[in-house]
């Protein structure tokens, strides 16, 4: 057996072994496809075809996330490169007398699985996309490769355009013009059908991302086309899509070896940095998602006091990460919610409402309390635990209720809702926000040792399921009786009161480090 | 003082310390030593209160899980934890309003002085070379001046001069009446002023000698120790 494939398949069988021999990982990956089973089954429920919105819509929805994921990828091209390898590979396989195209294809069939596991997410949004499109689970699944392809695309295009320029400013200058140059292409694709045709402009903007011209879509275009026709059984459709998306794999793969057959010392700065953020997260410390270049500005605390000097620290932190209420994955969640209340406006505020819930649960994740728990400061410092960990979650409560304002009332004022019904969604939107803090607080405290981000992800997802359940169906009924503002604010009460149950059980979370010793 | 009575951790199946009891008094400087996964990171973690354990740990006669217990206590962690986002003296700054400190500024800048960090103070934590965190880790932990004070392998990355500068800090924090202890490999750097010498081995303490007990050097008496039990083990 040759050492890449003995290398590959040995990982790989460890892996395997290393889940069998920890009984409580083996019951969590077990509790993981039953809960996948069980969203794939329980949302496949008969849908009426009438009610369903057109495959454009989904088509136009498909195309704008491959092709934003595309550019955002392989935008790391042009700063520091993207890398398939570890530090291990570096210091044991690029110093071995392997050929380094093989080196090569070993890192791209090992970043091909990475790229399936990455759209692991995907399979949770199958309940919505099944009751708004008629989406079935081939479908799903289509979406979900195409959603690999297209992140293996843009790590490789982020490759090739590293190696196309690194050391060279000529070089780094036509790389970005090329980068920019086909951002552009991709907004003119879309943008002229939409301004030439006449009609409402959601009509005009959904025919725009199912025209021909989105073809001119480097890679998110192509990759969209495939999966459309795949869905829609235009083979015709998908075949072209495929084989572009195809030619141009090959493409980059021919840049990267004729251009460059020495590759190592492009990947290795990549590497470096990955292997850093690797470490540090293994040794405790989570890192920050930061602006390139921080400006320090005003320096010091001024305020704050015990415990609440972490709330003053998270404050100037934000400052420094530019992060004024909102972070990054809110502002993107967040227009996700509105574009989708302009298509689906008639569904009614209380469904949307409940997709904003849906959607504000991948935005609770990231908090700066919890990477507070991941240094030994909060656990050391003399004050009470609970006061301290109401400190640290404090600046995640006042994004949540500024959020749930200027959210609720936007999608309020869509839907047409009136006010007491929009009041009503602000206030059960900051409920859900308390519950998913209480959530997360929770889950810290059960599985906060558990290393595989994946599982605990779907723990914590089941267990703010069994957590927010009774509030849901009490809220369904209370609206059914007496309207939609009084479901919503029943479901706040039960939230509020489970939050503060769950926060009063962890009150002692920070007395010991414990579940953060990773 | 550090007083540990009957210590046991266990992680799952393995136990990482083994009933170890052992006293650090006012005044004294024990190091702990051992080879890799002899359990002393375990225990250090232990007695600042950041894990689990069977067992009584004081500080000063205080729970060391209780406030009185953390007011006292000071810790250096094997690696330093800076945040990102916070300059250097921001650190400080924070760490003095954590622990409610009064008319702690003075103290501050003498600390970012001593370990030459004063022209870093504006510098933030990502932007600092390991040594630098590590020196930053060690004023934060100074500067509540300590009753009792744990370094988890402190010169690790520290140059010549901070080295210098932190040995001659365990030597007046043991004339001001502090408790020191101080896990390193490195014996050299701590056989000018060590009292207790405490050696651990899968996971519980090996011996315990005290300096001067039989005129041998920290190193000899490690090596006789640790090879020794290997050998009979």
């Amino acid at each position: 057996m040759s050492s890449l494939r003995y290398l590959f398949f040995t990982q790989l069988k460890n892996q395997v072994k290393e889940l069998l021999h920890r009984p409580s990982q083996l019951v969590s990956a077990i509790l993981v496809v039953a809960l996948l089973g069980f969203m794939l089954l329980g949302g496949s429920a008969p849908v009426n075809a009438e009610e369903l919105l057109p495959p454009s819509y989904l088509s136009a929805m498909v195309l704008a996330f491959y092709a934003l994921m595309f550019f955002m990828v392989a935008h790391n091209g042009l700063a520091s490169g993207a890398s398939f390898y570890t530090m291990a590979d570096v210091s044991l396989l690029f110093s071995s007398p392997i050929s380094n195209r093989r080196v090569l294809l070993y890192g791209l069939v090992r970043q091909m699985g990475t790229s399936v596991l990455l759209g692991f997410f995907l399979i949770f949004q199958y309940s919505w996309l099944h009751n708004l499109f008629g989406l079935s689970i081939g479908g799903l699944l289509v979406i979900l490769l195409g959603y690999a392809l297209i992140i293996f695309c843009a790590q490789l295009t982020s490759m090739a355009l590293y190696s196309l320029s690194a050391g060279d400013d000529g070089r780094k200058a036509l790389a970005k013009k090329i980068y920019w140059g086909c951002v552009a292409l991709s907004v003119l694709a879309v943008a002229a059908p939409l301004l030439l045709s006449e009609g409402s402009w959601l009509e005009r903007l959904i025919d725009a991302a199912n025209s021909p011209l989105t073809l001119l879509i480097p890679a998110g275009g192509w990759a969209a086309n495939a999966v459309g026709g795949f869905v829609g059984q235009n083979l015709p459709t998908a075949a072209g899509g495929l084989i572009l998306l195809l030619l141009f794999i090959a493409a980059l793969l021919l840049l990267i070896i004729k251009t460059d057959a020495d590759f190592y010392e492009d990947v290795l700065q990549a590497t470096e940095a990955s292997h850093s953020a690797i470490t540090a997260k293994k040794e405790g410390k989570m890192q920050d998602v930061l602006p390139k270049n921080i400006k320090v500005g005003k320096t010091g605390l001024g305020r704050g006091k015990g415990a609440d000097a972490f709330y003053y620290k998270h404050k100037l932190e934000n400052r420094r990460a530019k992060i004024f209420l909102f972070d990054g994955m809110s502002l993107i969640m967040g227009g996700c919610l509105l574009l989708m209340s302009l298509f689906i406006r008639e569904a009614g505020a209380a469904i949307l409402f409940a997709l904003a819930t849906y959607f504000q649960f991948f935005t609770m994740m990231t908090g700066r309390w919890v990477k507070e728990l991941t240094l030994p400061y909060v656990y050391m410092a003399p004050q009470p635990a609970f006061r301290k960990l109401l400190a640290i979650c404090r600046e995640q409560v006042r994004t949540i209720a500024a959020e749930a304002v200027v959210l609720m009332v936007l999608v309020g004022l869509i839907v047409g809702a009136e006010p007491w019904v929009i009041a009503a969604m602000v206030v059960a939107r900051i409920g859900y926000g308390l519950l998913y803090i209480a959530g997360n607080i929770l889950a810290e405290r059960v599985l906060g040792g558990m290393v595989n981000k994946i599982l605990l992800f779907t723990l914590y997802f089941l267990i703010l399921l069994v957590v927010a359940a009774p509030g849901i169906i009490l809220g369904i009924v209370a609206g059914i009786f007496t309207g939609t503002a009084a479901g919503l604010l029943v479901t706040f009460l039960w939230n509020l009161l489970a939050a503060a149950v769950i926060g009063f059980a962890c009150k002692d979370i920070l007395n010991c480090a414990e579940l953060n010793n990773k | 003082m550090i007083t540990v009575s009957h210590v046991t951790k266990r992680y799952g199946k393995v136990t990482a310390n083994n009933d170890i009891s052992f006293t650090v008094g006012d005044g004294r400087i024990a190091v702990l030593l051992g080879p890799n996964g002899a359990g002393k990171s375990t225990i250090i973690k232990c007695i600042t209160g950041l894990l689990r354990f069977q067992g009584e740990i004081a500080i000063d006669h205080f729970g060391n899980k209780t406030l009185d217990a953390k007011r006292r206590l000071g810790y250096v962690p094997e690696m330093p934890a800076l945040y990102d986002l916070l300059t250097v003296s921001e650190h400080l700054e924070f760490i003095a309003r954590a622990y409610e400190l009064p008319d702690w500024e003075a103290g501050a800048q003498k600390l970012l002085e001593r370990f030459e960090l004063a022209d870093k103070a504006d510098k933030l934590g990502k932007e600092l070379s390991k040594g630098m965190q590590q020196k930053v880790s060690i004023c934060c932990a100074l500067l509540p001046k300590p009753r009792a004070i744990i370094f988890d392998e402190p010169m690790v990355g520290l140059d010549p001069h901070a080295i210098k500068e932190l040995k001659e800090v365990f030597q007046e924090l043991r004339a001001d009446g502090c408790s020191v202890l101080i896990s390193t490999h490195m014996l050299d750097s701590v056989e000018d002023f060590w009292d207790t010498a405490h050696i651990m081995m899968n996971g519980s303490f090996a011996a315990t000698k005290q300096n001067g007990e039989d005129g041998d050097s920290l190193e000899k008496l490690f090596f006789d120790i640790t090879e020794g039990k290997a050998v009979e083990a």
